[in-house]
């Protein structure tokens, strides 16, 4: 359990809190590449701020503060040109980088534009989304992990959920959660609502751990009938500091992204890519994204799907959970560990140094570790993922089944002719 | 008094006219479920690193529990130790067989 105090520190997001100067460290994906097709600007927010995010005729894009420092209109109504945006109140345009460039009502000797600055921060795409930065300069690299840059079919589920991002990361330090929720409580509903839960989740935790390491911290679970020889232990899988969690198994590769959108609410995406050995896709020029449901018209959580279950868990805990009054035990170590993660780079970074997880170095790949054969499933896992999770509302599950039965007996052949 | 020590209303506030906000970092009222737990979280936790002897205000204690054991996972933002710091009621050990 926690101080309300200390609760407080860890779940403020906004500009000036010491949690909100950490994550203003870190880039983000806020929009699909896809979202300006048809008009170039959008409003996003993130971390308790309201920006416009535009691409320019020539495919740059750009973020900057969504009110224009003038008279306050929303820019996300302003007309973009290439070197940046204006608004369509007063005409005042600014650069890339906030700066003012233009004030057509005002005399042609003014300086006044020189006084004026608009927030902006730092936009780029990869993976098909559109990513940025609105920390203070010199901004890292964006860091190109393995699953935004790999070859594959990737779709990405989202959503938002009305809770603080944090509760959201805390279920990925809690190995022991996959056994009840979605094993136990994923089997009582199917007994009660006629339907098979899928049995990869379902095996005993015997040992967890959990190891630091330069992008967050990988966690490791021995199950029943496994030994330390599983991936599930010799590999593990990592969260990814400070807003993600890289899963997988199977050739099914996932980074799990909690975006901040303020205190109490978080974008939620699952980002997938599909790329089994012995398998054959064509080129994707973009993944496949869609908002995938997680309430009934009635207002109550859909639970029947591992995804729904983690979400009636975040839900149901509250806009923000209130850590005074939990009750932690062993098991819940990894938990423990997290919130000591962000407390140690929040002083970090109010040192002036470059919190976990910070790249400066250009780069092509970061390749994450992940264990491949998850719950010591087999081939099974990704049929029982796609069909038993979030991907099961994608709107191209019958091909990602396909491609992965394909792909197991393309797989099948190799080893009986081999 | 409770029984933690502290007087039974120490939670509440002087009724008046004009009555202050609330404190964020109120105990909850007595008799409440988590109430004994709560006080001694915040009473018992530890003040100062076993290590390097700084006050752990910057730092975070985190506790949890394993049967009747507290363990305060404890992390110095001065030194970086981090260990966890157990409140014994009574020591007792279990033999292995020998």
């Amino acid at each position: 359990m926690l101080t309300v105090e200390q609760n407080e520190e860890l779940t403020r997001v906004g500009a000036g809190t010491p949690m909100g100067n950490l994550l203003r460290r870190y880039w983000y994906p806020i929009a699909f590449e896809q979202d300006f097709d048809a008009r170039p600007s959008k409003t996003v927010r993130l971390l308790g701020e309201d920006w416009t995010l535009y691409k320019t005729p020539s495919g740059r894009y750009g973020i900057i503060a969504e009110r224009c420092p003038h008279r306050r209109a929303s820019l996300s109504y302003g007309v973009v040109h290439e070197d940046g945006i204006r608004c369509g109140y007063h005409g005042w345009r600014f650069a890339l980088d906030g700066r003012c460039l233009e004030q057509p009502a005002e005399s042609d000797n003014s300086n006044f534009r020189d006084r004026v600055r608009a927030k902006a921060g730092r936009a780029q795409p990869l993976g098909g989304m559109v990513w940025v930065y609105v920390g203070p300069d010199p901004a890292p690299e964006l860091p190109r992990f393995d699953v935004y840059v790999l070859d594959g079919i990737r779709d990405i589920g989202y959503t938002t959920l009305p809770c603080n991002w944090l509760q959201i990361m805390e279920n990925s330090v809690d190995p022991h959660h996959v056994e009840w929720l979605h094993g136990y409580y994923f089997e009582f509903l199917g007994q009660i609502g006629g339907f098979e839960a899928p049995k990869s989740f379902q095996k005993k935790h015997v040992r967890v751990a959990f190891d630091e390491f330069e992008y967050g911290i990988i966690k490791r679970r021995m199950l029943e009938g496994n030994s330390d020889e599983n991936d599930d232990w010799k590999i593990g899988h990592p969260l990814v500091f400070p807003y993600g969690m890289r899963v997988g198994g199977q050739w099914v590769d996932q980074m799990q992204i909690r975006v901040p959108l303020d205190d109490t609410h978080t974008w939620k995406l699952f980002y997938t890519l599909h790329h089994p050995e012995g398998g054959r896709w064509e080129h994707q020029d973009r993944p496949v994204a869609y908002e995938f449901p997680w309430r009934h018209q009635d207002g109550a959580l859909i639970t029947d799907y591992v995804e729904g279950q983690d979400i009636m868990a975040w839900v149901s805990q509250g806009e923000i959970v209130d850590r005074s009054t939990e009750h932690l035990g062993r098991s819940d170590a990894g938990v423990a560990m997290l919130r000591k993660m962000f407390k140690e780079n929040m002083r970090i970074v109010e040192a002036g140094g470059d919190p976990l997880g910070t790249v400066r170095t250009p780069h092509e790949i970061i390749e994450l570790p992940c264990e491949k054969d998850k719950f010591g499933a087999g081939a099974a896992f990704a049929d029982q993922w796609i069909k038993g999770g979030s991907m099961r509302y994608a709107p191209i599950k019958d091909e990602l089944l396909a491609l992965h039965k394909d792909a197991a007996a393309a797989r099948a052949r190799t080893a009986a002719s081999g | 008094m409770a029984e933690s020590g502290l007087p039974a209303d120490a939670h509440r506030r002087p009724a008046g006219p004009h009555p202050l906000p609330a404190d964020p970092h109120a105990l909850p009222p007595p008799g409440e479920w988590f109430a004994p737990d709560a006080e001694r979280h915040l009473l018992d936790r530890p003040r100062f690193c076993p290590m390097c002897g700084a006050s752990l205000d910057g730092g975070l204690v985190s506790e949890s529990w394993a049967a009747d054991q507290r363990i305060f996972l404890t992390w110095c933002a001065g030194c970086s130790w981090l260990g966890d710091v157990v409140r014994y009621d009574e020591v007792s050990i279990d033999e292995p067989e020998h």
